[in-house]
């Protein structure tokens, strides 16, 4: 849920509490911290609200959807943190020998 | 002539961050690779507890992989870390950053709540900042040129949610 990372992260880099902010905004804290861990997600209107109160906006405009990125990390997600990191050395060899000629 | 760029080595990088019982969280674009966004990075970037004996261990772990400045000197942390944002070295295992507070965070006790300990081969379990926070932290730089990243991590954010929700 996207919304949940958002307001993680304003409200982290704003410096601020769950309860900071739940004094900010009038809400409950608790509220906040289900929003935050994504067990429910908050409208568009009040995420956008929580996000100004944290000193940022959360400006709204269509975009293309590229639905390779996706699926690309959907590839990636399923391997271990050790084959990611395998996978980099290896790109880098091959990146190396191919500098080479 | 300029010195070669080592070969890069992250995981003896690590190994001998661990060796020497360094606690550091690895941000940056390694992490973000770890965490699986899939890009190239040729460096590693670390956060290190500022506690004055795991600065002692750090010194120790860059003696151990010949770590330089861009003079070509041995770095000495207790002078460059409290005056400068980040210390970019050069080792015998590829360049190394060590950033006392990234951008947008403050620092290793901020990151060390929700980073993991990843097993990344060779017996070494590093732990690697979470990918909320390597979004928070490239958010807060502002680049333009880390808007695709960005959107990535954001993405894995919510393939990761979706796949937790799954189980």
């Amino acid at each position: 849920m996207r919304s949940a990372a958002l307001l993680r992260e304003a409200r982290l880099r704003a410096g601020l509490t769950q309860a900071d902010l739940a004094e900010r905004t009038g809400r409950d804290r608790s509220v906040i911290a289900r929003w935050e861990q994504g067990v429910v997600a908050p409208s568009v209107e009040t995420l956008t609200d929580l996000v100004r109160a944290c000193g940022f906006d959360l400006p709204l405009e269509l975009v293309r959807y590229d639905a390779s990125v996706d699926k690309e990390l959907r590839k990636t997600a399923i391997l271990s943190p050790e084959r990611r990191l395998s996978t980099l050395v290896r790109d880098l060899d091959r990146e190396e020998m191919a500098d080479r000629g | 002539m300029a010195e070669p760029s080592p070969k890069f080595d992250p995981i003896g990088i690590l190994a001998a961050l661990e060796r020497r019982r360094v606690s550091f969280i690895v941000i940056g674009g390694l992490a973000r690779v770890i965490q699986g966004t899939g890009e190239i990075t040729r460096g590693i970037d670390i956060v290190p507890s500022m506690k004055p004996e795991n600065l002692r261990r750090l010194d120790a772990a860059l003696t151990d992989l010949n770590a330089r400045d861009s003079d070509g000197t041995a770095p000495s942390l207790e002078e460059t870390i409290p005056n400068e944002p980040l210390l970019e070295l050069t080792t015998d295992r590829g360049q190394i950053k060590v950033v006392p507070e990234p951008a947008g965070t403050r620092g290793y006790e901020d990151l060390r709540r929700a980073a993991t300990r990843e097993p990344l081969g060779a017996g070494v379990r590093s732990s690697v900042a979470s990918v909320g926070d390597l979004a928070r932290m490239l958010a807060d730089l502002g680049r333009e040129e880390d808007v695709p990243r960005l959107q990535r991590l954001r993405r894995l954010a919510e393939i990761e949610l979706g796949r937790g929700l799954e189980l």
